[in-house]
């Protein structure tokens, strides 16, 4: 099954966050169609919003970022190609890894959202091309 | 998101649920600290009508447990989803905040 979205925010109507439930909207479609476990929708949907947000609100500077979304899922493995206009970001080396393993007190607050990428997402691949950021990943329920 | 509390003694029981995402992580911040008293020195935060959560859902719990804790307080968190709670142990939190199985046991541990 295959869907595709294309996001865009300009920066003088309301937050970036607007566009979460058509993200939502379209795994819960696709989550009921092809019966996923309820961990599949959970980390695509989590994957999504960081990268989406991410790119929103910290990819670009002149203020409108267009994302180009493609999802084609197959026995409970989906895969996710997200291209965006906005500046060059590759969320495999340009982002520091939180240390996971740091006690309560001294956990950084920050930080937690690429590395849940990261690590839930596999198979990764960045490439920046034609002036666009271009990331795809396979994100599986466990 | 939906709360509710439910005090006993200087144990308070806050019950969070429904989705906590980029969008609504500040409020539900704002709704978690105005429910602290502060005679409360137990905490447990209840999440299991929580369906979903992202890492700024994650930064408001981590704020939360980091303040407690300057306080000398207990938190803990209990009746996680199998969603949530697979997030939880990606994110190593299930190592930084005591996470129980249900509230009984949260108010035994």
């Amino acid at each position: 099954m295959q869907r595709s979205l294309h996001l865009s925010h300009p920066p003088e109507q309301g937050h970036p966050s607007d566009v979460l439930p058509l993200i939502e909207d379209i795994l819960n479609e696709m989550a009921e169609a092809e019966e996923w476990p309820i961990t599949l929708t959970m980390r695509a949907n989590l994957i999504l919003e960081e990268l989406v947000l991410n790119t929103l609100t910290h990819g670009d500077t002149s203020g409108l970022t267009k994302i180009d979304l493609e999802l084609e899922s197959q026995d409970h493995a989906l895969t996710i190609r997200l291209s965006d206009d906005g500046s060059p970001f590759n969320p495999l080396t340009d982002a520091p890894a939180p240390d996971v393993t740091l006690p309560l007190a001294d956990r950084p607050i920050g930080g937690l959202g690429v590395y849940l990428v990261k690590t839930m997402g596999e198979e990764l691949e960045y490439r920046r091309e034609n002036d666009r950021n271009h990331l795809k990943l396979v994100v599986h329920p466990e | 998101m939906e709360f509710s509390h439910d005090r006993s003694g200087d144990t308070l029981v806050v019950n969070a649920s429904g989705r906590v995402d980029g969008s609504n992580a500040s409020d539900f911040l704002e709704s978690l600290q105005g429910m602290f008293d502060p005679g409360d020195q137990r905490i447990i935060l209840d999440l299991g009508g929580l369906e979903y959560i992202s890492s700024a859902g994650l930064r408001v719990l981590l704020m939360a447990a980091q303040n407690l804790d300057k306080q000398n307080k207990s938190f803990s968190i209990c009746s996680l989803t199998e969603a949530v709670g697979d997030v939880f142990r990606i994110s190593g939190f299930d190592q930084i905040i005591n996470v129980f199985p249900s509230v009984e046991d949260a108010k035994q541990g």
